[in-house]
C-alpha cells in the first residue's frame, strides 16, 4: 500500500536563515497509484510539505503515514534512507563525479543488488527514460533534459512505491518541458507508482494530475480534480491562482431557486449561491475570461451588460479584450481570434452564469 | 526509533570533532586566561600590572607597535601603487607584479631576515664590506640590526596583504561610478580622489591592518634582527620569559595583551572590509578604462622591479650563494662547495631529524586540520544542531593568536595534564593543527558550499546511510577543495617557527627551528643550505597543488584575500 495520509501536519521556522516556508495544519489523503500535485506560489509551503514526506525534516505537529505505518510525527521521524521512496530534485542532483550508470546503479548497490542483475535493471531503467546507450557518459556531457532523465531513472530503478518530484521541469526550456510532461504522465500510468509532484505552474498541474492540492500561505486551500479546482474553485485564492480570472462585486437579488445576483452594469445573473446568503448581501463573483462573450451592443437580455471596449491584445490563438462597464469595472474577455473589434466600440457583455463562482465576503477572506 | 540511534556514526564523528576543537583551541586559551591571574591558591592581577608597567615589557609593547605602524605604512606605499598599476594602468609586466606579490608572501620571513643579515650586518655583511673595503664609502653602509632593518625585512612579507585587497577592490569598482563623475565634469585626478579613493579606502585599510597584525607576530625576523640590535618586541620578550626559570604567569599576561592588540586590529579589519563590501555590488559593470601612463609606465615597472629584486632576488641569490660557499665573504666564489648540503643532509643527525620531523608534522597537521575543518563545516552547513555557528566561530579563534602565544597557551594547558607531552612531536602537532584549523575550515567550507545539499539528500532517499553518503558522494566531490586546503596548511606548517621555538626538544626539532639554531650558533653556510631545503619543499608542495588544479576550486596559493581566513600568519 502506497497511500499517504497527512494529518494535522505543521512545521514552523523560527528565524530567517532557512528560506523555508511554514506549513500549518495540513490534511491530505493521497491514494495509491495516484498522481497528486502540490500547487502553489513560491513560499507557500509546498516544498516544505514534500520534504516532510521525504523525511528530511521533522514536523512540529501532525503525522505522516504511508499505508498504516507512521513515518513522521512530532517525536519520531523515519530517516529518508529507510523510507524506500524516490525523489527527483529541481536541480536534478545528478552526481557529477559518477557516470550515468554509476548514478543509476547507486540505489541498487545500497540494496546489495549487483552484477548482471544490477546491469539488467539499470538498462531497463535507462530504456524507460529513453537514455539507452548513454550509460558511460558523465553528467556534464549531457543536456539538461538528459540529466533530468538520469535523475528519474536513478529513482525508478529501485522500484519505489512513492516518487516525490520537486519542480522537476522548471529548469527545462518550454518545448522540452512539454515533452517531458507527457513522458512523466505516461511513466506514472505505466508504473503505477504514486507520484507526489510539486510545482508552481498551474498549467502543468492541470495537465498532469489526478488530484491537485492548492496550497497558499502554508494552508491547504482546495484538494480536488483538475476540473474541480479550475472550474469550481473553493475560494478566491484558488480562483485567482488557477489562471486568469475576473473578480467583481455583486449584490444578491434573490435566494429563491438557484439564486440571482445583480451586477453593477445592470445585468442579472442566475447562479448557485453559497449557503447562508441573504437578499441584499454584497458578494464577489469570479468568472474566467473565456466564459464571457462579447455580443452586439444592440443585443439585450437579463445577463447582458453594456460596456465599452478599452484595450485589446492579439495573442495568436485568442484575442484578449478589456471592456469597461458603466460603473468603471474592467473585465478581461478572451474570444476567438477571428472576432475583431476596435477600441472605443460599444459592446454587450454576456457572462456565462453557469461558469461563475460566488464567494461571500467574510468567508472568502484569505485564509491566512 | 529515535533520530539519534539512526545517526550514531554521524553523532560519533561530530562529537569527536567538537571535542578535538575544544582540546586544541578552547582549553589552551582557557588555561592562558587562568594562568595569567592565578597566584598560589588565589587570584591576582599583579602579572598584568607587571606586564603593563615593567620597563622591559612596556618597551617590547612599544617596539611592537612601532614596528607594526611603520610596516603598515610602507605596506601601503608599496602595495597600493602596485595594485593600482596592475588593475588600472597599461603598465608592462603585470605578471611580474603578481609574481612578486605571491612570492613575497610565500617566502618565509625569517629566511629573508637571515639573507639580509648576510648582506647588511654591520661588520661582515657583504654589501657593507664592499662599500667600506672596496668602494671606500663607509658612510653609505647600512646596519640591518635596527628598527629600519626590521621594518624593511618585514615589509617584504606584508605588503602583499595591502596589494591583494587593494587590487581586488580596484578591479571590482564598477567603472560606471567613475564615468558618472567624469561626465559631470570631474577630471581624472578629481575622480580618483573623490570617487575611486573613498570606494577602495576600506579595502586598503583592511589590508594595512592585516599587514600590521602579521608584522608584529613574526617571531623569526624579530629574533634574528631585533635581538642583536637590542630591539625587543612582544614575541622575543615572550621568548626570553621562557629561559630558566620560566615565568608562566607573566608570559600568560603578556600573551593576552598581545592577543588583545591582534584581535582589536582584526576586528577593525573586518569592520573596514564590511564597509568596503559595497564595492563589489557594482553589478555587471564595464571593465575600467586603463590609464595610459605614457613613459611613466616604465618608471612604475622599475619600481616593481626594485621590489622584486629586494624581496626575492637579493635574499634568494644570497642564500643560494652562501649555501654553496666554504666561507661567506667578498671572494666567496673562489671556494664553492657542496659540503654544506652534505653536512645538513648526510652528516649532521640534528638537521636530518629536523627535516624528517617537519615533513611528518606538516603532512599530518595539514591532514588533521582539513579533516576537522571538513567535519566542522559540515555541521555548520548541513545540520541544524544548536550552537553550530558558535562552533564555526570557535574554529576561527586561532586567527587572532600569534604563533608564540599559541605555544604559551599550549604549554600552560599540557603542563597541567598528568602525562608529559612537552618536548614531543605530539605537542607540536597539536599546536600546528590548532593554529591552522581556520585555514582547513575555510577551505572545507568553500568546497562544501559548492556541493548542493540535494546531492547528499538524493543519496539518502535511495537508502544510503550517513557514512556511505559521505564516502561516496560528499568526500569525492570536495576532495579537490580539501587538497587545496591541505597545501594551504602544509606550506605555513613546514616553515613554522613562532610556536615551534617554545615547544621543540632535541628529539622533536623542526626544520625552521634547526635553521634558527644553526644560525644562532654561527653555522652561517649550513644555515643557507638548510634554508634552501625548506624553500625547495615549499616549492614542491605548491607546484603539486598547482598541477592538481587547486586553483580550480577557487583556492589560490596566494595571500589571503577578502576571505575570512585573513588572520595572523606569523
Amino acid at each position: 500500500m502506497a497511500s499517504i495520509s497527512i494529518r494535522g501536519l505543521s512545521k514552523r521556522y523560527d528565524g530567517q536563515d532557512t528560506g523555508m516556508a511554514a506549513v500549518s495544519e495540513l490534511d491530505l489523503e493521497i491514494g495509491d497509484h495516484q498522481f497528486v500535485t502540490l500547487l502553489g506560489p513560491s513560499g507557500c509551503g509546498k516544498t516544505t510539505t514534500l520534504r516532510l514526506i521525504a523525511g528530511y525534516i521533522q514536523p512540529d505537529a501532525g503525522t505522516i503515514l504511508v499505508g498504516d505505518r507512521v513515518l513522521s510525527s512530532k517525536d519520531e521521524v523515519v530517516p529518508p534512507e529507510r523510507r524506500g521512496m524516490g525523489m527527483v530534485f529541481q536541480n536534478y542532483a545528478v552526481w557529477p563525479h559518477k557516470t550515468v550508470f554509476d548514478n543509476v546503479v547507486f540505489g541498487l548497490r545500497v540494496r546489495r543488488v549487483s552484477g548482471a542483475e544490477a546491469r539488467r535493471r539499470v538498462d531497463k531503467a535507462l530504456e524507460l527514460v529513453n537514455l539507452t546507450g548513454l550509460a558511460e557518459r558523465y553528467p556534464n556531457e549531457l543536456s539538461g533534459g538528459q540529466q533530468q532523465r538520469v535523475a528519474l531513472a536513478r529513482s525508478l530503478v529501485v522500484e519505489p512505491d512513492i516518487l516525490l518530484l520537486d519542480e522537476p521541469l522548471s529548469n527545462l526550456d518550454a518545448k522540452l518541458r512539454e515533452r517531458m510532461r507527457s513522458e512523466l504522465k505516461q511513466l506514472q500510468r505505466r508504473t503505477g507508482i504514486t507520484f507526489v509532484y510539486v510545482t508552481h505552474d498551474q498549467a502543468e498541474a492541470l495537465a498532469l494530475s489526478d488530484r491537485i492540492a492548492v496550497i497558499h500561505g502554508g494552508r491547504l486551500q482546495q484538494y480536488g480534480t483538475p476540473y474541480e479546482v479550475y472550474c469550481r474553485p473553493a475560494n478566491k485564492i484558488v480562483a485567482d491562482f488557477m489562471g486568469l480570472v475576473n473578480i467583481f462585486p455583486a449584490k444578491v437579488r434573490s435566494t429563491a431557486g438557484r439564486g440571482a445576483v445583480a451586477l453593477d452594469g445592470g445585468a442579472v445573473l442566475e447562479l448557485t449561491l453559497p449557503a447562508g446568503c441573504t437578499v441584499g448581501e454584497e458578494v464577489d463573483v469570479t468568472v474566467r475570461p473565456e466564459n464571457i462573450r462579447l455580443v452586439s451592443a444592440a443585443e439585450t437580455g437579463p445577463d447582458v451588460a453594456r460596456a465599452t471596449l478599452t484595450d485589446q491584445t492579439f495573442l495568436g490563438n485568442i484575442h484578449e479584450y478589456c471592456v469597461t462597464l458603466a460603473s468603471g469595472l474592467v473585465l478581461r474577455v478572451q474570444t476567438h481570434p477571428t472576432q475583431r473589434l476596435t477600441i472605443g466600440d460599444a459592446v454587450g457583455v454576456a457572462i456565462d452564469a453557469g461558469q461563475c463562482s460566488v464567494f461571500r465576503r467574510r468567508e472568502s477572506a484569505p485564509a491566512n | 526509533m529515535k533520530i539519534a540511534d539512526v545517526f550514531r556514526l554521524r553523532s560519533l564523528v561530530m562529537g569527536a570533532a567538537v571535542a578535538a576543537l575544544v582540546v586544541l583551541v578552547i582549553l589552551p586559551i582557557g588555561s592562558l586566561l587562568i594562568g595569567s591571574i592565578r597566584s598560589d591558591g588565589g587570584f591576582t592581577l599583579s602579572e598584568f600590572q607587571e606586564a603593563l608597567s615593567g620597563r622591559l615589557y612596556v618597551q617590547a609593547l612599544l617596539n611592537s607597535l612601532i614596528l607594526g605602524a611603520w610596516t603598515g605604512l610602507f605596506s601601503i606605499l608599496i602595495g597600493v601603487p602596485l595594485a593600482w598599476a596592475i588593475s588600472r594602468t597599461n603598465v608592462p609586466g603585470k605578471r611580474l607584479i603578481q609574481i612578486t606579490a605571491n612570492l613575497s608572501y610565500l617566502s618565509p620571513p625569517f629566511l629573508t631576515a637571515i639573507a639580509f643579515v648576510y648582506l647588511f650586518s654591520p661588520n661582515s655583511g657583504l654589501v657593507n664590506l664592499f662599500l667600506r673595503e672596496v668602494m671606500g664609502i663607509p658612510w653609505l653602509t647600512f646596519n640591518i640590526f635596527s628598527m629600519t632593518g626590521l621594518v624593511v625585512v618585514t615589509v617584504m612579507h606584508t605588503f602583499p596583504f595591502v596589494f591583494l585587497l587593494a587590487s581586488s577592490a580596484l578591479q571590482s569598482v564598477d567603472a560606471s561610478h567613475e564615468e558618472a563623475a567624469q561626465i559631470l565634469g570631474a577630471g581624472k585626478f578629481r575622480t580618483a580622489l573623490s570617487i575611486t579613493g573613498p570606494l577602495v579606502a576600506p579595502a586598503i585599510l583592511s589590508g594595512t591592518l592585516l599587514a600590521f597584525v602579521n608584522a608584529i607576530a613574526l617571531f623569526g625576523s624579530q629574533a634574528i634582527i631585533g635581538i642583536p640590535g637590542r630591539i625587543f618586541t612582544l614575541p622575543t620578550r615572550l621568548y626570553t620569559l621562557f629561559s630558566y626559570p620560566p615565568q608562566y604567569g607573566l608570559a600568560s599576561a603578556l600573551s593576552l595583551i598581545f592577543v588583545a592588540i591582534t584581535i582589536l586590529a582584526l576586528y577593525l579589519q573586518r569592520a573596514f572590509l564590511a564597509r568596503g563590501s559595497y564595492v563589489t555590488l557594482g553589478g555587471k559593470g564595464s571593465r575600467p578604462q586603463l590609464v595610459d601612463l605614457g613613459a611613466a609606465r616604465w618608471l612604475l615597472l622599475a619600481f616593481c622591479g626594485a621590489i622584486f629584486v629586494v624581496a626575492i632576488v637579493l635574499p634568494y641569490s644570497t642564500l643560494i650563494a652562501v649555501s654553496f660557499s666554504k666561507s661567506w665573504g667578498l671572494d666567496f666564489w673562489h671556494n664553492l662547495t657542496l659540503a654544506n648540503y652534505r653536512f645538513i643532509l648526510l652528516d649532521y643527525d640534528v638537521t636530518q631529524r629536523a627535516i624528517v620531523n617537519s615533513l611528518i608534522l606538516a603532512t599530518a597537521a595539514a591532514f588533521l586540520a582539513v579533516l576537522l575543518g571538513a567535519i566542522i563545516s559540515w555541521i555548520d552547513l548541513r545540520t541544524r544542531a544548536p550552537g553550530r555557528r558558535l562552533l564555526d566561530y570557535a574554529a576561527l579563534i586561532p586567527l587572532g593568536l600569534p604563533g608564540i602565544v599559541m605555544a604559551v597557551a599550549i604549554i600552560q594547558f599540557w603542563l597541567q595534564m598528568p602525562f608529559a607531552l612537552y618536548g614531543t612531536l605530539a605537542i607540536l602537532l597539536l599546536a600546528y593543527v590548532g593554529r591552522y584549523i581556520p585555514l582547513g575550515t575555510r577551505a572545507a567550507n568553500t568546497a562544501l558550499r559548492q556541493v548542493d545539499p540535494s546531492l547528499e539528500e538524493s543519496a539518502a532517499i535511495l537508502g544510503a546511510g550517513w557514512g556511505r553518503t559521505m564516502k561516496e558522494i560528499t568526500l569525492p566531490l570536495i576532495r579537490p577543495g580539501l587538497f587545496a586546503g591541505w597545501v594551504l596548511v602544509f606550506v605555513p606548517t613546514i616553515q613554522e617557527l613562532s610556536a615551534s621555538i617554545l615547544l621543540f626538544s632535541s628529539s622533536s626539532i623542526t626544520l625552521a627551528v634547526a635553521v634558527y639554531n644553526l644560525y644562532e650558533t654561527g653555522h652561517n653556510e649550513p644555515v643557507a643550505a638548510l634554508a634552501m631545503v625548506n624553500v625547495a619543499i615549499i616549492g614542491v608542495a605548491i607546484s603539486i597543488a598547482a598541477k592538481f588544479g587547486a586553483a580550480r576550486v577557487g583556492l589560490k596559493i596566494s595571500p589571503p584575500s577578502a576571505e575570512k581566513t585573513a588572520g595572523v600568519g606569523g
